[in-house]
């Protein structure tokens, strides 16, 4: 059996490159990649805490079924705006988007 | 549309060098996988473990430091399959299909078509910030806090347990009713406003002209 903190440490390693993807990326749609990364660490860490640690609910599996629906909607609507951003502005870096920095 | 993909004249060499990279990195760790698995120090289902990590790992970092907007897009390809193999891993097959049908076959697209519809064809290749060692270091830290309490934790008595078809289903449309409806109406409304965002209104034209429209006309 594999021990259980592989798949943990893999999550967690997986979530703290999407954060500095976030982080460092300037282009919408490469942050909206980053994010798919960081959910899909927080999806591989609730399905492992259902498998090994709660074998007849599995409540952490259905969760992790749920974060998979919300990020296909995040990245529909958050597709949207960007592409609005881009028609308004003709770019889509975040850092040239700061129409509320007075 | 094809001549106007950012592919073909990077193509090539992008596919050699990625091609050489893999085997470097991939050759060595295949090879102390297989003998540390006829040397009995680890396990089969470990092996398949770690080469998946290995996708995974990779395909992640491909995601964030490549350059090229395309490529990015690609590699995070390989890192969600990967997490689908996790997923079977973890003796969920439900979860892994889900995983290759929603991100494998819509949300890639979904990210590749934004790429296309945005600045992908002419200027593919990005810039990031002068942030970025300050965004590494956030992130080390982070991942360092992650790791440290992951191994310093105790984590009781473990057991594997497949998760059949039959209870998974139960469980989620009869004890999660109300938060399957709850994420169809949310999935509704998302999509909704992605498509009333995204849709070039006719009267906007006409009334304000933006972006192209004015650039055209002053």
């Amino acid at each position: 059996m594999i021990p259980i903190e592989n798949f943990l440490l893999l999550a967690a390693v997986l979530f703290a490159i999407g954060f500095y993807g976030v982080l460092a990326r300037r282009s919408a749609i490469l942050i909206l990649i980053s994010v798919e990364l960081m959910l899909a660490g927080a999806a591989i860490n609730f399905v492992t805490f259902a498998t090994y640690l709660d074998p007849v609910g599995f409540s952490g599996a259905v969760f992790a079924l749920f974060v998979i629906t919300v990020a296909a909607a995040e990245v529909g609507l958050a597709l949207g705006i960007v592409l609005r951003i881009f028609r308004e502005r003709q770019t889509v870096n975040v850092d040239e988007v700061d129409s509320l920095k007075w | 549309m094809f001549d106007r993909l950012p592919l073909p004249s990077q193509f090539d060499r992008i596919i050699v060098q990625g091609g050489i990279a893999a085997t470097l990195f991939g050759v060595p760790v295949l090879v102390v996988l297989l003998a540390l698995l006829i040397g009995n120090r680890i396990e089969a289902p470990e092996l398949v473990f770690w080469l998946d990590a290995t996708v995974v790992l990779l395909g992640a970092l491909g995601a964030v430091f490549l350059r090229n907007l395309v490529h990015a897009a690609l590699a995070l390809i390989a890192t969600l399959i990967g997490v689908a193999g996790i997923f079977l891993l973890l003796a969920n097959e439900f979860l892994a299909l889900v995983q290759i049908l929603v991100y494998g076959g819509g949300v890639v697209i979904l990210l590749i078509f934004g790429l296309m519809l945005t600045n992908a064809q002419d200027d593919p290749v990005v810039t990031d910030g002068s942030q970025k060692p300050f965004a590494f270091g956030i992130a080390a830290i982070l991942g360092g806090l992650f790791v440290a309490a992951v191994i310093d934790a105790n984590w009781g008595a473990q057991t594997l347990s497949v998760v059949p078809f039959r209870d998974f289903g139960a469980r989620l449309f009869r004890d999660f009713l109300v938060p399957v409806i709850l994420v169809a109406v949310l999935l509704d409304i998302a999509l909704t406003g992605a498509f009333v965002n995204a849709r070039r209104s006719s009267d906007e034209d006409a009334m304000v002209p933006t972006g192209q429209d004015a650039e055209a006309r002053s």
